[in-house]
């Protein structure tokens, strides 16, 4: 079974299933050992599953990367009202396109690891923050939920153990700071998803005032392998820093474009030109974005890295959520960049002034140069906004906005002395539609 | 959300006074230096907060320390010494050892290019800004922005939005602090404003056509609005700011007393502003009292037609008020008489009454200073009735973010001081009646500044002598001995008590009628020739006086009552009072 | 594809097989999804047609944000919308924390939020009016004005752009005579350019309504309009998004 093409290198643990209609069931996910995990988490108890996740040296795949057993540890042991789970199904990193992909193939997989979640950190409530527009997924997800219920395994007495965990569906409505994940709290809590300034944290003040854990969808998901298999069999894969499996999920000017899955520190090298096919149209690779539009550009001749968090830092930009954005060398990086700028500038909350004012002011540069109306000088004012944009905010937002801009001036300056000097576009021979 | 000023007030002085009291334990006190100052202060305490008792300014937007601190204008960034990113002081708490440098290369570029951030959209039109002159976008600018603008690209452009009430919004200067959407949560408990959209495209906005009409307390929001987005339509292009004259001064037109400035151009009040003062009104006022001040105004004229040798001396007097002494002469006819010539006959006329005691009515819009030397005066004559009448409001409205304010029921800013010397309130809830029961034959009626406006024809004819002290003759012509020209409190130094016992003091804010005189005055030096007490020949003086004669003064001063002001002696419950 | 849309088979290369048919606008029809069907992809039947009520508590608040019916003076709260308030606030420690799912509702009513709306829904939630506009104002899906029976919306973003997400916004503006945000005078129509759709191994992606179209070119357009015009394709996704 093909979805949408399977490389015979994937190491498929939480794709497994992808393509198969069956294993979205309940049944078909029982038949293939669902809900085994939660069982034999109940029955571990809430330190050892913390244990295990820790020692699986599970790190989030929200783009942070932060160690989940860590952050579940955060959580109070001694309980004294309320503690709640929030999933980030929130998706919408530009380039990142692998949790609609669990959510519409494998949600009992991620309601399964959400309520060994929220088992761990003695969260009585589940709520899954969906972003809007995942309409479809989300039905999926709702049905699972139903089925759940329907079966005892979510709701008032979870695999008949006592254990009380309830499961609810929360679709955002087009906000993509509230993937941040105070954001996403106060979206959850019916304000305006605006970040909140840490500390509090989450753990002590989060959800309607309560400690709160906030997992991305893969991270969850990748549980219930855990307690299955183990954190031996987990850490297995990957690096020693970087562990298990990851989804990478590949767009732009590739052969195959799609969603997958290795052990972290896979090469990106043989991912774009092996994996995926390599460069469509038998054009030259330019760029390559490895971690979603929040992160610096890395040229072609960066790319051969190891696609794990340390390496993909030491090479000046960051795995993010793995959405790795493949540029040909018909690409205008001006118009590129300009565009990831007028996305930020469009999902900026507004709160801070940096970013609220700094996003639309390098918008409108960027959009000058593009039209051959820039200066060098603006070169100089870009970089100067940028560096006042970086650091300085509640939130990375503005910090995302600088990055790639500062990137690519390092990295593609003529590109933007054409534009300047000769008032178009230097490959606009051959630039895309 | 809980009102962050008002935790801090419940905590007594500190920290404010952290820096003046003596210190408090060193367990609950944490050390640090702020551009090389070295600063105690309580532990929790922000560093903004802490930069202020230590002499440092922090330049900042949305934080006010009446309101919640959102940290978001960024204005504040400063620099905390092993801490990789620049920290919002307004939010950041002061640890021990901590080294704070605000004037870093760091914290001065970060502050400069937020103050560029700012300007990108700003109208730069501060020629006809009615904030120019105390804008803090304006200040903070011209302290520490660039000098020149590095944007070429067009401003975003919108239009006068009215907020309803007394307030109008111009979101082109809006720098989107959100003060006045905090204020109207956490303070006014009024959800009326709203931030609409996100990012770039935010703009303030009320809930369609429905503004702030209605909100008691929604004018605060112009005074705490840090620059020239909200507009108060009564003070609109009325005055440049730097053309005021401003004093302190106590809020009269309830008996709360909110501490005000009252700022004049012209010797016309222009508008009335609030006082911080945590122990009464913390840095709000409502707006029925802000905007009550026409009558501060009524009977002056603005500066430099004052004193025109055509209104002085029986000319024509434009204003209706009383610019120097009438006296009733044999045939009945008030004449204009000079200060020497009035007072003489009164403390002769005086004289013959002694013995005969008589009635004090007395208006509680003046000063306790006024009111007890009134009271000596029917004493020394053997005593009788001290009244009053004053206005009360239906209800209470207490101001649901800082409960120890509200608008009160008793209308009249110095009830609760004249009670103390012994008045009786009398009358109606309008302020009016009691006049007709008086019985002043063959007595003394001495009437102080209440306007009569309901007394009957032959109202005081029958008395032994009536002698009426105020700014308008009004029915007091009819059959008044004497009509003596006093101030108004905004013209002249003293004190309120209001509801809860406080004694404040204000301050002359406006220049009175050449001859009007401070009732203190007037009946200081006509006590002086009763009997063997020199005239005070200052407020403070009198406001002394007036503690030898009531216990409740006994022991104040204006050195003591400072800025803040300071409890009667025998102080009345507040809650009692307020909910008889 | 690649500036080159006018044929939409062209993109095909490498790994995938060529499109099938010319009934585009799904990833499945790129030859991708080799043998599944449509329904097997969106999970249809497995989901099937959720009732009005919201069924289970869990999942009450994954209703549709908007169906192609729009009546903007249809009662709000009433008859099983009644019931699926109840609920949504059994869900939430407090009213605030059911805004979404209540906004919601009355935008899968009415199409867009209109300021009754918002004054019925802070009323229901004891939440002041404006407070209410200034959190509705902060998203996106929620509309402040009326669209169209379909509500065309193109992902422009990065990697949808680097594979023609602008020519496919030009095809459907120029195939519906529109501008963006403009609705066709049949009020069939409105086709707007929107942010990362979260579909971009699989570009361009189109959402309408409640429907994701996927790999969506230049080409398609035309067909992709016309189908929708015979009401041949659903955007209710109530039904679970299938035909």
């Amino acid at each position: 079974m093909a979805y949408p093409y399977r490389h015979e290198k994937e190491t498929r643990v939480l794709s497994e299933h992808f393509g198969d209609p069956v294993a979205r069931t309940l049944d078909g996910y029982r038949k293939r050992g669902g809900y085994q995990a939660l069982a034999r988490a109940i029955e571990m108890g809430r330190d050892a599953v913390i244990d295990e996740v820790k020692a699986s040296g599970l790190r989030g795949r929200g783009g942070a990367g932060f160690p989940t057993g860590v952050k579940w540890s955060f959580m109070p042991r001694e309980k004294k009202g309320p503690h709640y789970l929030v999933i980030n199904a929130d998706e919408s990193e530009p380039g990142a396109f692998k949790d609609r992909e669990l959510l519409r193939w494998t949600p009992h997989q991620m309601i399964e690891g959400a309520l060994i979640g929220a088992y761990a950190i003695q969260a009585e409530h589940v709520y899954i923050y969906c972003r809007g527009e995942f309409f479809e997924p989300a039905q999926v997800v709702a049905r699972a939920i139903e089925e759940a219920y329907n079966a005892g395994i979510a709701g008032r007495n979870v695999l008949g153990t006592g254990v009380a965990i309830d499961v609810t569906l929360h679709l955002g409505a087009g906000a993509y700071i509230c993937g941040e994940e105070t954001a996403q709290l106060n979206s959850l809590e019916g304000r305006r998803g605006q970040p909140r300034i840490k500390p509090p944290f989450p753990a002590v003040m989060g959800a309607f005032g309560r400690p709160t854990t906030i997992n991305n969808v893969e991270t969850v998901s990748a549980v219930p392998h855990i307690i299955n298999r183990g954190s031996a069999w987990y850490k297995g894969f990957g690096t020693e820093k970087s562990a298990g499996t990851k989804l990478y999920n590949v767009s732009g000017h590739v052969v195959r474009r799609g969603n997958f899955e290795f052990p972290l520190g896979f090469p990106m090298h043989e991912l774009i030109y092996d994996v995926c096919g390599g460069i469509r149209d038998g054009r030259q690779l330019k760029a390559v974005i490895p971690g979603g539009s929040s992160v610096p550009i890395l040229r072609a001749d960066e790319c051969d890295i190891d696609l794990d968090y340390e390496s993909v830092i030491a090479a000046g930009s960051m795995l993010g959520t793995a959405s790795v954005i493949v540029m040909d060398d018909r690409t205008c990086m001006v118009k590129q960049v300009r565009r990831m700028v007028d996305f930020y500038t469009h999902e900026s909350c507004g709160q801070c002034t940096p970013c609220r004012e700094g996003t639309a002011w390098l918008g409108k540069i960027l959009r000058r140069i593009e039209e051959g109306q820039g200066t060098e000088a603006d070169l100089d004012l870009l970089l100067d906004l940028s560096a006042n944009m970086t650091g300085t905010t509640i939130c990375v937002l503005s910090d995302s906005a600088a990055a790639p801009v500062v990137s690519s001036i390092a990295k593609f300056k003529d590109e933007y002395l054409g534009h300047i000097h000769d008032g178009a576009c230097p490959v606009a021979a051959v630039a895309v539609a | 959300m809980a009102n962050p000023k008002e935790a801090r007030d419940s905590a007594g002085p500190a920290p404010a006074g952290a820096a003046t009291a003596a210190p408090p334990p060193p367990a609950d006190t944490v050390s640090c230096t702020i551009d090389g100052v070295p600063v105690t202060v309580p532990k929790g305490t922000r560093i903004i907060e802490a930069a202020e008792i230590a002499g440092v300014g922090i330049s900042h937007y949305c934080y006010h320390p009446g309101l919640s601190a959102p940290a978001m204008c960024r204005q504040c960034l400063v620099e905390v010494q092993g801490m990789p990113k620049l920290q919002p002081a307004c939010v950041t708490t002061v640890a021990d050892g901590q080294v704070v440098l605000t004037e870093s290369d760091r914290s001065r570029a970060a502050r400069e290019s937020n103050l560029e951030f700012y300007l990108l959209n700003h109208p730069l039109d501060c020629p006809i800004c009615d904030k120019a002159g105390e804008c803090k976008l304006q200040d903070f600018t011209h302290a520490e922005g660039r000098s020149h603008g590095r944007s070429v690209e067009p401003k975003r452009v919108l239009n006068q939005d009215d907020f309803g009430g007394a307030v109008l919004y111009e979101g082109d200067r809006c720098i989107l602090c959100t003060r006045c959407v905090r204020f109207m949560r956490e303070v006014a408990g009024n959800d009326a404003l709203c931030v609409v959209q996100r990012g770039h495209r935010s703009v303030i906005d009320t809930f369609f056509e429905q503004g702030l009409e209605g909100d008691l307390w929604a004018s605060n929001i112009v005074d705490i609005c840090p620059v020239g987005a909200l507009l108060s339509k009564d003070f609109l292009h009325k005055a440049r700011v730097w053309d005021l004259d401003k004093e302190p001064s106590i809020c009269p037109n309830c008996s709360q007393g909110c501490n005000i400035t009252i700022e004049t151009r012209d010797n016309l009040v222009a508008r009335l502003r609030p006082r911080a003062n945590s122990d009464v009104n913390s840095y709000w006022m409502c707006d029925v009292g802000r905007y009550g001040y026409d009558w501060f105004n009524r009977g002056n004229v603005p500066t430099g037609t004052l004193g025109n040798a055509d209104t002085i001396g029986g000319g024509p007097n434009p204003t209706g008020r009383v610019e120097q002494p009438m006296v009733r002469d044999r045939t009945g006819r008030l004449r204009a008489a000079s200060w020497q010539e009035a007072v003489r006959a009164l403390v002769e006329r005086l004289t013959a009454l002694r013995g005969r005691g008589g009635v004090a009515l007395v208006s509680p819009m003046f000063a306790n200073e006024d009111a007890g030397l009134a009271a000596r005066l029917l004493e020394v004559l053997g005593g009788g009735e001290r009244l009053y009448r004053s206005e009360m409001a239906a209800e209470e409205v207490v101001c649901p973010g800082f409960p120890r304010l509200a608008r009160r029921r008793e209308l009249a800013a110095n009830g609760r001081g004249l009670s103390a010397m012994g008045f009786r309130r009398v009358g109606d809830d309008s302020g009016a009646g009691a006049l007709d029961a008086l019985d002043v034959t063959g007595k003394l009626l001495l009437v102080l500044g209440d306007d009569l406006a309901d007394s009957g024809e032959s109202f005081g004819a029958g008395a032994g002598l009536f002698v009426y002290l105020g700014a308008f003759p009004g029915a007091a012509e009819r059959n008044a001995d004497f009509i003596l020209p006093v101030t108004y409190f905004s013209e002249q130094e003293g004190t309120f008590t209001n509801l809860e016992g406080r004694v404040q003091r204000f301050w002359p804010a406006l220049e009175p009628p050449p001859l009007a005189r401070p009732a203190w005055q007037v009946l200081g030096v006509v006590l002086a020739g009763l009997e063997d007490a020199p005239a005070p020949a200052s407020a403070a003086s009198a406001f002394l006086r007036l503690g030898q004669l009531h216990d409740a003064f006994g022991g104040l001063s204006y050195d003591q009552l400072g800025a803040r002001g300071a409890l009667l002696n025998d102080p009345v419950r507040l809650a009692a009072d307020s909910r008889r | 594809m690649m500036g080159n849309g006018a044929t939409g088979a062209t993109g095909a290369t490498g790994g995938t097989t060529p499109l099938q048919g010319g009934n585009p606008g799904w990833a499945g029809e790129r030859g991708e999804f080799t043998q599944l069907s449509e329904a097997d992809v969106r999970g249809s039947e497995y989901v099937g047609r959720r009732p009005a009520n919201g069924g289970v508590g869990g999942a009450v608040s994954s209703m549709p944000y908007m169906l192609p019916e729009k009546d903007p003076n249809a009662p709000l709260f009433e008859g099983p919308y009644a019931e699926r308030l109840q609920k949504i606030l059994a869900r939430y420690p407090d009213r605030q924390g059911a805004l979404h799912p209540v906004l919601n509702m009355a935008e899968e009513l009415h199409g867009h939020l209109t300021p009754q709306a918002l004054s019925r829904v802070a009323e229901v939630l004891g939440l002041a009016p404006a407070y209410v506009r200034g959190m509705a104002t902060f998203y996106t899906m929620y509309n402040r004005a009326p669209v169209g029976r379909y509500f065309v919306q193109v992902c422009t973003n990065v990697a949808c752009n680097l594979c023609g997400g602008d020519a496919v916004l030009q095809a459907f503006l120029a195939e519906t005579g529109t501008e963006p945000g403009e609705t066709t005078p049949d009020g069939l129509f409105t086709v707007m350019e929107v942010e990362c759709l979260g579909a971009c191994g699989f570009p361009t992606a189109v959402q309408v309504n409640s429907r994701y179209f996927e790999n969506v070119e230049p080409g398609d357009v035309p067909e992709i309009v016309r189908q929708l015009r015979a009401g041949e394709k659903s955007t209710d996704a109530g039904d679970g998004g299938a035909n």
